[in-house]
Protein backbone atom coordinates (compact mmCIF):
# COMPACT_ATOMS: atom_id res chain seq x y z
CA UNK A 1 0.00 0.00 0.00
CA UNK A 2 1.07 3.72 -0.71
CA UNK A 3 2.07 6.01 2.47
CA UNK A 4 1.12 9.16 0.13
CA UNK A 5 -2.00 9.37 2.24
CA UNK A 6 -2.90 12.64 4.18
CA UNK A 7 -4.57 12.43 7.34
CA UNK A 8 -7.96 13.10 5.34
CA UNK A 9 -7.19 9.57 4.17
CA UNK A 10 -6.15 8.91 0.44
CA UNK A 11 -5.71 12.43 -1.61
CA UNK A 12 -8.18 13.49 -3.98
CA UNK A 13 -7.61 15.51 -7.21
CA UNK A 14 -9.71 17.99 -6.85
CA UNK A 15 -9.83 21.40 -8.86
CA UNK A 16 -10.78 24.06 -7.26
CA UNK A 17 -11.94 27.38 -9.00
CA UNK A 18 -12.50 30.44 -7.53
CA UNK A 19 -14.75 32.58 -9.04
CA UNK A 20 -16.18 36.45 -8.49
CA UNK A 21 -19.42 36.67 -7.47
CA UNK A 22 -21.35 38.37 -11.06
CA UNK A 23 -24.04 37.14 -13.02
CA UNK A 24 -22.04 35.29 -16.47
CA UNK A 25 -19.36 33.87 -14.38
CA UNK A 26 -21.44 30.69 -13.88
CA UNK A 27 -20.60 30.13 -17.66
CA UNK A 28 -16.95 29.91 -16.88
CA UNK A 29 -17.97 26.89 -14.39
CA UNK A 30 -20.13 25.14 -16.65
CA UNK A 31 -17.26 24.76 -19.41
CA UNK A 32 -15.00 23.61 -16.76
CA UNK A 33 -17.32 21.02 -15.50
CA UNK A 34 -18.56 20.17 -19.13
CA UNK A 35 -14.46 19.81 -19.83
CA UNK A 36 -13.85 17.52 -17.23
CA UNK A 37 -16.95 15.46 -17.26
CA UNK A 38 -16.24 14.87 -21.14
CA UNK A 39 -12.53 13.90 -20.45
CA UNK A 40 -13.90 11.31 -18.01
CA UNK A 41 -16.11 9.74 -20.67
CA UNK A 42 -19.88 10.97 -19.82
CA UNK A 43 -22.13 11.34 -22.73
CA UNK A 44 -23.38 14.47 -23.93
CA UNK A 45 -26.95 14.44 -22.40
CA UNK A 46 -25.31 13.68 -19.04
CA UNK A 47 -22.87 16.90 -19.48
CA UNK A 48 -25.60 18.98 -20.68
CA UNK A 49 -27.61 17.75 -17.64
CA UNK A 50 -24.60 18.93 -15.25
CA UNK A 51 -24.10 22.20 -17.15
CA UNK A 52 -27.80 22.88 -16.05
CA UNK A 53 -27.20 22.10 -12.27
CA UNK A 54 -23.96 24.07 -11.73
CA UNK A 55 -25.36 27.20 -13.98
CA UNK A 56 -27.91 26.86 -11.11
CA UNK A 57 -25.99 26.33 -7.85
CA UNK A 58 -23.39 29.22 -9.06
CA UNK A 59 -26.10 31.24 -9.87
CA UNK A 60 -28.11 30.72 -6.68
CA UNK A 61 -24.39 31.63 -5.02
CA UNK A 62 -24.20 34.87 -6.50
CA UNK A 63 -27.67 36.08 -6.60
CA UNK A 64 -28.73 34.72 -3.04
CA UNK A 65 -25.39 33.74 -0.72
CA UNK A 66 -23.57 36.52 -1.93
CA UNK A 67 -26.14 38.60 -2.96
CA UNK A 68 -24.29 40.18 -6.33
CA UNK A 69 -21.15 41.12 -4.02
CA UNK A 70 -18.36 40.70 -7.18
CA UNK A 71 -15.87 41.19 -4.18
CA UNK A 72 -17.14 37.91 -2.96
CA UNK A 73 -15.86 34.42 -4.10
CA UNK A 74 -18.11 31.65 -5.16
CA UNK A 75 -15.42 28.45 -4.90
CA UNK A 76 -16.78 25.36 -7.24
CA UNK A 77 -14.64 22.53 -6.56
CA UNK A 78 -14.96 19.17 -8.96
CA UNK A 79 -13.21 15.66 -7.74
CA UNK A 80 -13.20 13.38 -10.31
CA UNK A 81 -13.46 9.57 -9.44
CA UNK A 82 -13.37 6.48 -11.02
CA UNK A 83 -17.22 6.30 -11.13
CA UNK A 84 -18.93 9.76 -10.39
CA UNK A 85 -18.17 13.10 -10.52
CA UNK A 86 -18.60 15.38 -7.65
CA UNK A 87 -19.10 19.35 -7.41
CA UNK A 88 -19.76 21.74 -4.96
CA UNK A 89 -20.74 24.97 -4.77
CA UNK A 90 -20.14 27.36 -1.69
CA UNK A 91 -20.76 30.95 -1.48
CA UNK A 92 -19.52 33.51 1.34
CA UNK A 93 -23.12 33.07 3.38
CA UNK A 94 -24.36 36.98 3.08
CA UNK A 95 -27.60 35.11 3.12
CA UNK A 96 -28.25 31.75 4.27
CA UNK A 97 -31.04 29.68 2.13
CA UNK A 98 -34.09 28.17 3.92
CA UNK A 99 -34.78 24.74 4.76
CA UNK A 100 -38.00 25.11 2.22
CA UNK A 101 -36.18 26.67 -0.52
CA UNK A 102 -34.12 23.95 -0.98
CA UNK A 103 -36.97 21.27 -0.60
CA UNK A 104 -39.56 22.70 -2.21
CA UNK A 105 -41.83 21.51 -5.52
CA UNK A 106 -42.79 24.46 -7.53
CA UNK A 107 -45.79 23.72 -9.57
CA UNK A 108 -46.37 25.69 -12.97
CA UNK A 109 -49.90 26.13 -12.19
CA UNK A 110 -49.45 28.14 -8.80
CA UNK A 111 -46.27 29.56 -10.11
CA UNK A 112 -48.07 31.32 -13.11
CA UNK A 113 -50.25 32.83 -10.81
CA UNK A 114 -47.73 34.59 -8.86
CA UNK A 115 -45.99 38.07 -10.37
CA UNK A 116 -42.28 35.73 -9.76
CA UNK A 117 -41.97 33.17 -11.89
CA UNK A 118 -38.43 31.99 -10.79
CA UNK A 119 -37.98 29.35 -7.93
CA UNK A 120 -36.90 26.72 -10.62
CA UNK A 121 -33.35 26.34 -9.76
CA UNK A 122 -33.21 24.52 -6.61
CA UNK A 123 -35.55 22.03 -7.80
CA UNK A 124 -33.88 21.66 -11.08
CA UNK A 125 -30.31 20.58 -9.23
CA UNK A 126 -32.73 18.06 -7.73
CA UNK A 127 -33.89 16.63 -10.99
CA UNK A 128 -31.07 16.30 -12.87
CA UNK A 129 -28.47 15.13 -10.46
CA UNK A 130 -27.82 11.70 -8.78
CA UNK A 131 -27.42 13.55 -5.30
CA UNK A 132 -27.56 16.65 -3.82
CA UNK A 133 -27.08 17.87 -0.54
CA UNK A 134 -27.19 21.48 1.19
CA UNK A 135 -24.84 22.32 3.83
CA UNK A 136 -22.82 25.12 5.23
CA UNK A 137 -19.30 25.52 3.53
CA UNK A 138 -16.25 25.39 5.86
CA UNK A 139 -16.22 28.96 5.44
CA UNK A 140 -19.97 29.31 7.10
CA UNK A 141 -21.30 29.90 3.33
CA UNK A 142 -24.47 28.12 1.87
CA UNK A 143 -22.70 24.63 0.03
CA UNK A 144 -24.29 22.41 -2.59
CA UNK A 145 -22.80 19.23 -3.35
CA UNK A 146 -23.92 17.48 -6.16
CA UNK A 147 -22.96 14.24 -7.68
CA UNK A 148 -23.85 12.74 -11.27
CA UNK A 149 -22.25 9.11 -11.74
CA UNK A 150 -20.58 7.50 -14.25
CA UNK A 151 -22.66 4.71 -16.43
CA UNK A 152 -20.29 2.50 -18.39
CA UNK B 1 -5.10 45.12 -3.36
CA UNK B 2 -4.53 46.20 -7.18
CA UNK B 3 -5.85 49.86 -6.12
CA UNK B 4 -3.33 51.28 -9.11
CA UNK B 5 -4.84 49.16 -11.83
CA UNK B 6 -8.64 48.95 -12.93
CA UNK B 7 -8.89 45.61 -12.46
CA UNK B 8 -12.01 44.31 -14.07
CA UNK B 9 -11.71 40.52 -13.55
CA UNK B 10 -9.94 37.98 -11.81
CA UNK B 11 -10.03 34.12 -11.58
CA UNK B 12 -8.07 31.48 -9.45
CA UNK B 13 -7.79 27.79 -10.63
CA UNK B 14 -6.11 25.21 -8.66
CA UNK B 15 -5.63 21.34 -10.06
CA UNK B 16 -3.24 18.41 -9.08
CA UNK B 17 0.19 17.98 -10.76
CA UNK B 18 -1.07 15.29 -12.77
CA UNK B 19 -0.72 15.54 -16.73
CA UNK B 20 -4.66 16.16 -18.56
CA UNK B 21 -5.29 18.44 -15.64
CA UNK B 22 -3.97 21.19 -17.98
CA UNK B 23 -6.37 20.72 -20.68
CA UNK B 24 -9.49 21.42 -17.89
CA UNK B 25 -7.75 24.50 -17.02
CA UNK B 26 -6.87 25.13 -20.68
CA UNK B 27 -10.51 25.10 -21.32
CA UNK B 28 -11.53 27.13 -18.41
CA UNK B 29 -9.25 29.98 -18.83
CA UNK B 30 -10.40 29.78 -22.60
CA UNK B 31 -14.10 30.55 -21.37
CA UNK B 32 -13.20 33.27 -18.63
CA UNK B 33 -11.35 35.36 -21.43
CA UNK B 34 -14.27 34.85 -24.34
CA UNK B 35 -16.60 36.12 -21.80
CA UNK B 36 -14.42 39.18 -21.51
CA UNK B 37 -13.90 39.42 -25.27
CA UNK B 38 -10.25 38.09 -26.05
CA UNK B 39 -9.58 38.27 -29.63
CA UNK B 40 -10.80 34.98 -31.16
CA UNK B 41 -8.42 34.87 -33.47
CA UNK B 42 -5.92 34.56 -30.80
CA UNK B 43 -7.72 32.02 -28.49
CA UNK B 44 -5.39 29.55 -30.21
CA UNK B 45 -2.13 31.22 -29.41
CA UNK B 46 -3.79 31.23 -25.37
CA UNK B 47 -4.71 27.87 -25.26
CA UNK B 48 -1.53 26.32 -26.79
CA UNK B 49 0.70 28.31 -24.20
CA UNK B 50 -1.32 27.95 -20.97
CA UNK B 51 -0.72 24.39 -21.92
CA UNK B 52 2.53 24.40 -21.89
CA UNK B 53 3.07 26.85 -18.88
CA UNK B 54 0.76 24.00 -17.22
CA UNK B 55 2.87 21.14 -18.29
CA UNK B 56 5.89 22.71 -17.52
CA UNK B 57 4.63 23.55 -13.85
CA UNK B 58 3.41 19.29 -13.39
CA UNK B 59 6.93 18.53 -14.77
CA UNK B 60 9.12 20.23 -13.78
CA UNK B 61 8.19 22.75 -11.29
CA UNK B 62 6.01 19.86 -9.23
CA UNK B 63 7.58 16.51 -10.40
CA UNK B 64 4.70 14.75 -11.51
CA UNK B 65 3.65 14.91 -7.54
CA UNK B 66 -0.13 14.36 -7.85
CA UNK B 67 -0.82 16.17 -4.69
CA UNK B 68 1.10 18.94 -5.16
CA UNK B 69 -0.42 21.73 -6.67
CA UNK B 70 -0.90 23.99 -9.68
CA UNK B 71 -2.22 27.65 -8.60
CA UNK B 72 -3.15 29.79 -11.72
CA UNK B 73 -4.74 33.56 -11.65
CA UNK B 74 -6.19 35.07 -14.86
CA UNK B 75 -6.68 39.16 -14.38
CA UNK B 76 -8.05 41.08 -16.97
CA UNK B 77 -7.76 44.97 -16.70
CA UNK B 78 -8.88 45.77 -20.00
CA UNK B 79 -5.49 46.41 -21.46
CA UNK B 80 -4.49 42.78 -20.94
CA UNK B 81 -4.96 38.91 -19.84
CA UNK B 82 -2.72 38.38 -17.28
CA UNK B 83 -1.61 35.16 -16.29
CA UNK B 84 0.30 33.67 -13.71
CA UNK B 85 1.24 29.65 -12.69
CA UNK B 86 2.32 29.11 -9.95
CA UNK B 87 3.69 25.68 -8.79
CA UNK B 88 5.35 24.38 -5.42
CA UNK B 89 8.92 24.47 -6.84
CA UNK B 90 10.47 21.54 -6.08
CA UNK B 91 12.58 21.89 -8.40
CA UNK B 92 13.28 25.65 -9.28
CA UNK B 93 13.65 26.97 -12.51
CA UNK B 94 17.06 26.87 -14.19
CA UNK B 95 16.85 28.41 -17.60
CA UNK B 96 19.28 26.45 -20.47
CA UNK B 97 22.29 28.90 -21.45
CA UNK B 98 20.91 29.30 -24.78
CA UNK B 99 18.09 27.44 -26.14
CA UNK B 100 18.62 24.52 -28.70
CA UNK B 101 17.36 25.41 -32.40
CA UNK B 102 14.77 22.89 -34.04
CA UNK B 103 17.60 22.01 -36.23
CA UNK B 104 20.08 21.36 -33.50
CA UNK B 105 16.99 19.37 -31.61
CA UNK B 106 17.15 17.23 -35.23
CA UNK B 107 20.88 16.70 -35.09
CA UNK B 108 20.60 15.08 -31.34
CA UNK B 109 21.78 18.12 -29.60
CA UNK B 110 20.02 18.02 -26.58
CA UNK B 111 16.39 16.72 -26.09
CA UNK B 112 13.72 17.00 -27.67
CA UNK B 113 11.74 18.91 -25.06
CA UNK B 114 12.23 22.09 -23.94
CA UNK B 115 10.39 23.88 -26.71
CA UNK B 116 7.66 24.81 -24.21
CA UNK B 117 9.32 28.26 -23.19
CA UNK B 118 10.42 29.17 -26.63
CA UNK B 119 6.67 28.55 -28.44
CA UNK B 120 5.13 30.49 -25.08
CA UNK B 121 7.68 33.06 -25.95
CA UNK B 122 6.28 33.33 -29.39
CA UNK B 123 2.53 33.03 -29.09
CA UNK B 124 2.54 35.76 -26.33
CA UNK B 125 3.27 39.15 -25.73
CA UNK B 126 4.83 39.13 -22.57
CA UNK B 127 6.10 36.01 -20.62
CA UNK B 128 8.66 34.60 -18.25
CA UNK B 129 9.68 33.81 -14.79
CA UNK B 130 8.60 35.93 -12.07
CA UNK B 131 11.45 36.99 -9.07
CA UNK B 132 11.47 33.25 -7.14
CA UNK B 133 9.38 33.60 -3.87
CA UNK B 134 9.18 31.11 -1.23
CA UNK B 135 6.47 29.58 -2.61
CA UNK B 136 8.09 28.17 -5.95
CA UNK B 137 8.24 29.13 -9.43
CA UNK B 138 5.39 31.82 -10.93
CA UNK B 139 5.32 31.83 -14.81
CA UNK B 140 3.89 34.64 -15.76
CA UNK B 141 2.60 35.60 -19.33
CA UNK B 142 0.62 38.65 -20.75
CA UNK B 143 -1.55 39.05 -23.74
CA UNK B 144 -2.31 42.34 -24.97
CA UNK B 145 -5.93 43.27 -25.89
CA UNK B 146 -5.27 46.45 -28.01
CA UNK B 147 -3.25 45.23 -30.78
CA UNK B 148 -4.52 45.97 -34.06
CA UNK B 149 -3.68 42.46 -35.22
CA UNK B 150 -4.25 39.22 -35.03
CA UNK B 151 -2.08 36.19 -34.27
CA UNK B 152 1.26 36.60 -34.58
CA UNK B 153 2.09 33.88 -36.57
CA UNK C 1 -18.46 40.55 -19.23
CA UNK C 2 -20.35 40.54 -21.98
CA UNK C 3 -23.75 39.91 -20.99
CA UNK C 4 -25.35 40.28 -24.22
CA UNK C 5 -25.77 37.38 -25.72
CA UNK C 6 -28.71 37.01 -26.99
CA UNK C 7 -30.35 38.65 -30.30
CA UNK C 8 -33.77 38.61 -31.14
CA UNK C 9 -36.14 39.36 -34.15
CA UNK C 10 -39.47 39.27 -35.29
CA UNK C 11 -41.03 38.23 -38.35
CA UNK C 12 -44.18 37.07 -40.15
CA UNK C 13 -44.65 33.63 -42.09
CA UNK C 14 -47.99 32.51 -43.16
CA UNK C 15 -49.91 34.39 -40.68
CA UNK C 16 -47.54 33.37 -37.54
CA UNK C 17 -45.98 35.70 -35.63
CA UNK C 18 -41.96 34.25 -35.35
CA UNK C 19 -40.16 35.77 -32.57
CA UNK C 20 -36.17 34.48 -33.44
CA UNK C 21 -34.35 34.10 -30.18
CA UNK C 22 -30.66 33.21 -31.01
CA UNK C 23 -28.05 32.96 -28.16
CA UNK C 24 -28.25 32.54 -24.40
CA UNK C 25 -31.87 32.97 -22.49
CA UNK C 26 -31.15 34.03 -19.02
CA UNK C 27 -32.33 37.14 -16.48
CA UNK C 28 -30.58 39.60 -19.24
CA UNK C 29 -33.00 38.33 -21.90
CA UNK C 30 -36.26 39.84 -20.17
CA UNK C 31 -36.70 43.27 -21.64
CA UNK C 32 -36.01 41.70 -25.00
CA UNK C 33 -38.05 38.73 -24.86
CA UNK C 34 -41.01 40.81 -23.42
CA UNK C 35 -40.42 43.78 -25.88
CA UNK C 36 -40.66 41.75 -29.21
CA UNK C 37 -43.39 39.59 -27.44
CA UNK C 38 -45.79 43.53 -27.02
CA UNK C 39 -44.54 44.15 -30.35
CA UNK C 40 -46.32 41.08 -32.15
CA UNK C 41 -49.14 41.25 -29.91
CA UNK C 42 -50.22 44.90 -30.50
CA UNK C 43 -49.60 43.66 -34.32
CA UNK C 44 -52.18 41.73 -33.66
CA UNK C 45 -50.77 38.05 -34.12
CA UNK C 46 -53.10 35.28 -32.47
CA UNK C 47 -50.14 32.74 -33.72
CA UNK C 48 -46.78 33.13 -32.07
CA UNK C 49 -43.46 30.74 -32.07
CA UNK C 50 -40.66 31.10 -30.43
CA UNK C 51 -37.81 30.06 -32.23
CA UNK C 52 -34.71 29.35 -30.31
CA UNK C 53 -31.19 28.73 -32.10
CA UNK C 54 -27.27 28.84 -30.94
CA UNK C 55 -28.79 28.56 -27.02
CA UNK C 56 -26.48 26.48 -25.25
CA UNK C 57 -27.75 28.11 -22.66
CA UNK C 58 -31.09 28.58 -21.13
CA UNK C 59 -31.51 28.71 -17.16
CA UNK C 60 -34.08 28.82 -14.79
CA UNK C 61 -34.19 32.68 -14.66
CA UNK C 62 -34.97 32.18 -18.54
CA UNK C 63 -37.53 29.73 -17.84
CA UNK C 64 -39.05 32.35 -15.46
CA UNK C 65 -39.09 35.30 -18.70
CA UNK C 66 -41.13 32.06 -20.38
CA UNK C 67 -43.32 31.79 -18.19
CA UNK C 68 -44.15 35.32 -18.05
CA UNK C 69 -44.92 34.78 -21.76
CA UNK C 70 -47.02 31.59 -21.58
CA UNK C 71 -49.13 33.73 -18.90
CA UNK C 72 -49.51 36.58 -21.19
CA UNK C 73 -50.67 34.31 -24.35
CA UNK C 74 -53.24 32.80 -22.07
CA UNK C 75 -54.57 35.78 -20.78
CA UNK C 76 -54.70 37.54 -24.76
CA UNK C 77 -55.91 34.03 -26.26
CA UNK C 78 -52.71 33.52 -28.19
CA UNK C 79 -51.86 30.33 -29.39
CA UNK C 80 -47.80 29.42 -28.59
CA UNK C 81 -45.18 27.26 -30.08
CA UNK C 82 -41.61 26.64 -29.60
CA UNK C 83 -38.94 25.73 -31.78
CA UNK C 84 -35.11 24.44 -32.49
CA UNK C 85 -34.57 23.61 -29.07
CA UNK C 86 -31.88 20.74 -28.35
CA UNK C 87 -33.14 17.72 -26.93
CA UNK C 88 -31.80 18.83 -23.09
CA UNK C 89 -34.06 21.59 -23.31
CA UNK C 90 -36.90 20.14 -24.70
CA UNK C 91 -36.58 17.92 -21.68
CA UNK C 92 -36.06 20.78 -19.64
CA UNK C 93 -39.21 22.68 -20.69
CA UNK C 94 -41.62 19.30 -20.54
CA UNK C 95 -40.26 18.95 -16.40
CA UNK C 96 -40.93 21.98 -15.86
CA UNK C 97 -44.54 21.67 -17.21
CA UNK C 98 -44.13 24.00 -20.04
CA UNK C 99 -44.86 21.67 -22.52
CA UNK C 100 -48.81 21.34 -21.39
CA UNK C 101 -48.94 25.14 -22.61
CA UNK C 102 -46.90 25.26 -25.73
CA UNK C 103 -46.33 22.60 -28.68
CA UNK C 104 -42.69 21.51 -29.22
CA UNK C 105 -41.47 21.43 -33.04
CA UNK C 106 -37.81 20.33 -33.69
CA UNK C 107 -37.60 23.43 -36.35
CA UNK C 108 -39.51 26.25 -37.76
CA UNK C 109 -40.99 24.24 -40.47
CA UNK C 110 -42.32 21.69 -38.61
CA UNK C 111 -43.97 24.49 -36.35
CA UNK C 112 -45.67 26.05 -39.66
CA UNK C 113 -47.13 23.22 -40.85
CA UNK C 114 -48.15 22.59 -36.93
CA UNK C 115 -49.49 25.63 -36.44
CA UNK C 116 -51.51 24.96 -40.12
CA UNK C 117 -53.18 21.79 -38.98
CA UNK C 118 -54.45 23.30 -35.68
CA UNK C 119 -56.09 26.42 -37.19
CA UNK C 120 -57.52 24.29 -40.59
CA UNK C 121 -59.18 21.80 -38.15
Amino acid sequence: MSNDTSQNGPLEKVIELRLPSKLGYERVAMDTASSLAKRMGFQDDRIDSLKTAVSEAVTNAIEHGNQHDSAMKVVVLLTARDDELIVSVADQGRKPLSQNCTTKIPHLEEIMEQPDKGGWGIWLIRELMDEVEFTTAPSGGNQVRMVIHLER
Amino acid sequence: MNINTTLIASMDISFPSELGYEIIVRDAVESFAHRHGFAPERLEDLRTSLCEACINAIEHGNQCVAHMRVDVRCQYDRKQFQIEIQDQGIRPFSPPERPYSIAEKLAGVGTLRGMGLQIIAHLTDESGFLENDERGNCFRMVFYCDLDRTSRY
Amino acid sequence: MLEDELTVNTRQREGVAIIDLIGDVTTFAEEKINTAYQEVTNQGSRLVLLNFRQNDYINSAGIAILIGIVTEVNRNSQKLAVSGLSQHFQKIFRMVGLAQYADIYQDEDEAIQGFKSITTT
